[in-house]
């Protein structure tokens, strides 16, 4: 497998905050990768400096065998890095249909072009029946369908989900899982940021990457993490380890 | 040479006056738009007010304006509040779009106002205080009154400066600045604070309307060009940051009355815009602030 | 817009091409032209101020540059009228292009303070350079009509009308208008999306701008004599954003319903209350923010909208 994004090193800084601290890893083709991480790990962070909402102070960044760092956000966009928002950010005054059309205006001019193809989003995400309404007003759920709706009409080869999965019903971000899973059947491969919905990272994931303040603490296949030891400590506290020990 | 030096010295102590009325201006227009985030465009209109209502007390009951501007500052306090309650506060969570185009509604409404019921005719009133210069040596002459109201001024300046800092309404206000959802939390009513401070900057813009009767030609467009000064103040001062609008407002009376001095008096106004185009693009902090735009 | 509504609006633009026939007086021509005037300058705003949603209150700049334009060009350097009015519109284009670079870096308010600084930095300038504007005692502007010119006037503001609502009716459906729209609600989705923010934002402006001097050019030709404050000040400036902001921001005839209302009434409003019509006009600006915040057009779309999905 080839990486298709590559991460050297990577740290910002907020004022005395190491939000993302010197952190390395590969996103290959095709792959499901999830990053594990509670609130304030600098998993937004980590997705702002690879779209380019944000400069890292240090490190370099590679998609698709080039350099990423310095881009602007609307330059990652057309490179193939498609991303949702973690507050969700739909145009309200839009409806769900136009707001699709926006990602799919990226690679056509064409109106008909542009809605076929967020139609065909929106049918795979099974969004068919709210297309016509206007964004605002629909439940968070559906929000965050849309978000990954408008990613995918830009033809990624990446897409970043910022937590996706995040307050939703169980039912809800299962069935979302079902769909993550086949991502790559459009020729995506995927980084989801999730916090703690494990249920969905153990059926989706086919690598996990865990964050801690910042700093990268494991990397794995997702049944192989979640034992070690500094996992269970970091991350998932001392509670589980009560229940396993 | 020396005699340029002295006309440069004079210039500068010029500007110094006139910046300190400037700076009045401005703090008013730093509580209303820097602290508490409504783009008022009516607030030249409002000093206008202010420059009225000490006049209607000098013309009528012959109240000196050295005393009038308190009672201008008095009425244009109840006004804000009033106009606050009746009009703004339905727009204060809405877009600037709508804050810009209610308040420039007002602005027009009052100075319309203001001529229907005084005409449209000049006015300049004539104290004693007027007719008295103080001489500096031999080069430097100031104008009594001017030195008068700069002296007014910094005492307001400075009251007003530590009632934001130290009073619980000043708490309250820079806890708004912040985090509006934060204070209502901690049991702040915001609604009553933003009414009272929006209030407190009409005031300060009255009060400095009251104290530029003697000294300027009032008439009902005169405060036009103070609604966008009070702007350019804020910025350069940085936003949100009133002790930063009352220096810029001082620097910037220096400014205009250097480059009258040297360029001629109708490029003052541009070298106010030119420095405010050139702030926001280049330091949008502002030159004396710290807070981002 | 479908096949059908272009042929309205383009049957609707006859039909005010027709008026002139019927109304002779140059006042009443006169004042239809202003109407169709700022009809056509609140739908070029509208471009920037509304799809964008970038709150340009410095209009005028651009205006005043299309009726300086005209004389400097023609009168004192010797081009022929249809050039001059073309190097006014590059010349309005050139400083949209500054004004961008240095507001569109700006959100909310400070864009708004930015444009209303550049313009008044023109207009103080135009007051202050006597040898090529003439200053506070005016210029000549050339006549662009010898014969019968109220009704040459008249339409040739519809002209600039139909103009500006043909570019706006194929930008909304494009997918530059969806660009545009996208930046107003929500600029970070926009980036995400791939759209280049700063360059759609400055395409628009620069749009604008161009019919805006064109419509500048026509305004002092029609006075044949012009001073810098009406042309370049913050009047100007005002009346364009509130004629579109009153009819209905971001909406396609917003702006026209906006001046007819707007310009009618002041009118109007001038011979019956004669002074106190910018009180008048002052009263409506206030009414209009409370009560029909998104305008006559916007609100009208939003009750026709919720009683349809009743």
């Amino acid at each position: 497998m080839t990486a298709l994004l590559t991460l050297e090193h990577v740290s910002k800084r907020f004022g005395g905050l190491r939000a993302v601290n010197d952190v390395s890893f590969d996103v290959n083709e095709g792959e499901v990768l999830f990053i594990v991480g509670p609130n304030g790990a600098g998993k937004t962070t980590l997705f702002n400096l690879i779209t380019g909402f944000l400069p890292p102070d240090e490190g370099i960044l590679r998609f698709a065998g080039r350099v990423l760092t310095g881009t602007s956000p609307h330059v990652a966009a057309r490179l193939g890095i498609g991303r949702t928002f973690q507050i969700v950010k739909p145009l309200r005054n839009q409806s769900v249909l136009e707001n699709v059309m926006l990602g799919a205006f990226l690679h056509t001019r064409s109106v008909a072009e542009a809605t076929a193809r967020a139609r065909e989003v929106l049918a795979f995400l099974q969004m068919e029946a709210v297309i016509d309404q206007p964004a605002h007003g629909l439940p968070l759920a559906t929000l965050k369908r849309l978000e990954i709706a408008r990613a995918l009409a830009t033809h990624p080869k990446l897409i970043l989900l910022d937590e996706v999965v995040a307050g939703l019903p169980t039912g809800e971000a299962l069935a979302l899982a079902d769909l993550l899973q086949r991502l790559p059947e459009w020729g995506v491969s995927a980084v989801a940021g999730v916090e703690h919905v494990m249920q969905v990272v153990m059926r989706v994931a086919h690598r996990v990457v865990v964050l801690d303040r910042g700093r990268l603490i494991a990397e794995g296949a997702p049944a192989d993490v979640v034992r070690r030891p500094e996992v269970i400590e970091a991350y998932l506290g001392a509670k589980y380890k009560q229940v396993t020990g | 040479m020396e005699a340029q030096l002295w006309s440069a010295l004079q210039a500068v102590l010029n500007g110094l006056l006139t910046g300190s009325l400037y700076a009045l201006v401005g703090m008013g227009m730093a509580l209303i738009f820097g602290v508490m985030r409504i783009v008022n465009f009516a607030h030249g209109a409002f000093m206008m007010l202010g420059m009225y209502a000490t006049f209607v007390l000098f013309d009528s009951l012959g109240l000196n304006p050295y005393i009038g501007f308190i009672a201008a500052a008095a009425v244009l306090f109840v006004i804000g509040v009033a106009s606050y309650q009746l009009l703004l506060r339905r727009v204060a969570e809405r877009s600037d779009f709508m804050q810009i185009l209610l308040t420039l509604g007002i602005s027009l409404i009052i100075s319309d106002g203001v001529q229907l019921w005084f005409g449209a005719d000049y006015h300049q009133i004539s104290i004693p205080l007027l007719d008295v210069n103080i001489h500096l040596g031999t080069h430097i002459t100031l104008n009594a009154p001017w030195i008068l109201s700069f002296a007014i001024t910094i005492a307001l300046a400075v009251g007003m400066f530590l009632f934001v800092m130290r009073s619980r309404f000043g708490r309250a206000l820079r806890a708004i600045a912040q985090n509006r959802y934060a204070a209502s939390l901690m049991g702040i009513d915001v609604r009553r604070t933003q009414a009272l401070s929006f209030g407190l900057g009409l005031a300060a813009v009255g009060m400095a309307g009251g104290l530029l009767l003697p000294v300027f030609y009032l008439y009902p467009d005169v405060g036009g060009q103070f609604t966008l000064k009070s702007f350019v103040i804020v910025v350069l001062g940085g936003m949100g940051s009133i002790e930063g609008a009352a220096i810029a407002g001082v620097v910037l009376g220096v400014i205009e009355s250097l480059t009258s001095l040297y360029w001629g008096n109708e490029w003052a106004l541009v070298v106010d815009f030119a420095l405010f185009l050139l702030v926001l693009s280049l330091r949008p902090s502002g030159l004396f602030g710290s807070q981002r735009v | 817009m479908t096949r059908r509504r272009a042929f309205l609006a383009a049957a609707g633009f006859g039909l005010c091409l027709l008026v002139p026939l019927g109304v002779d007086q140059d006042y009443q021509l006169n004042v239809l032209f202003r109407v169709a005037l700022f009809a056509a300058l609140g739908l070029a705003w509208n471009l920037v101020g509304g799809y964008a949603g970038q709150l340009s209150l410095g209009h005028a700049a651009f205006f005043g540059i299309g009726a300086y334009g005209l004389p400097l060009f023609h009168d004192k350097l010797g081009a022929p009228i249809p050039v001059a009015l073309i190097l006014g519109m590059v010349v309005a284009v050139a400083a949209a292009v500054v004004i961008g670079r240095v507001a569109f870096r700006l959100r909310g308010p400070y864009f708004a303070l930015a444009t209303i600084a550049f313009a008044e930095v023109l207009r103080l300038s135009a007051k202050n350079l006597h040898d090529v504007t003439g200053g506070d005692v005016g210029i000549q502007v050339p006549a662009l009509f010898a014969t019968d010119p109220s009704r040459w006037f008249y339409w040739s503001a519809v002209a600039l009308t139909a103009l500006a609502f043909a570019a706006t009716a194929l930008v909304a459906r494009s997918r530059f208008g969806y660009a545009l729209q996208a930046i107003r609600e929500d600029e970070d989705t926009a980036l995400a999306c791939g759209i280049d923010a700063a360059r759609t934002k400055l395409l628009a402006l620069v749009i604008s701008a161009a019919l805006t001097a064109l419509g500048g050019a026509l305004y002092a030709s029609l006075f044949l004599y012009i001073v810098p404050d009406p042309v370049l000040g913050i009047d100007i400036s005002n009346e364009i954003a509130i004629v579109a902001m009153l009819g209905g921001a971001g909406t396609l005839i917003g702006p026209i319903v906006g001046s007819v209302l707007l310009e009618t009434a002041s009118e109007l409003f001038k011979n019956v209350f004669q002074e106190a019509h910018l009180l008048i006009y002052g009263v409506l600006i206030v009414l209009v923010v409370l009560f029909l915040p998104e305008g006559i057009v916007g609100t009208v779309a939003g009750w026709w909208r919720r009683s349809r999905a009743r």
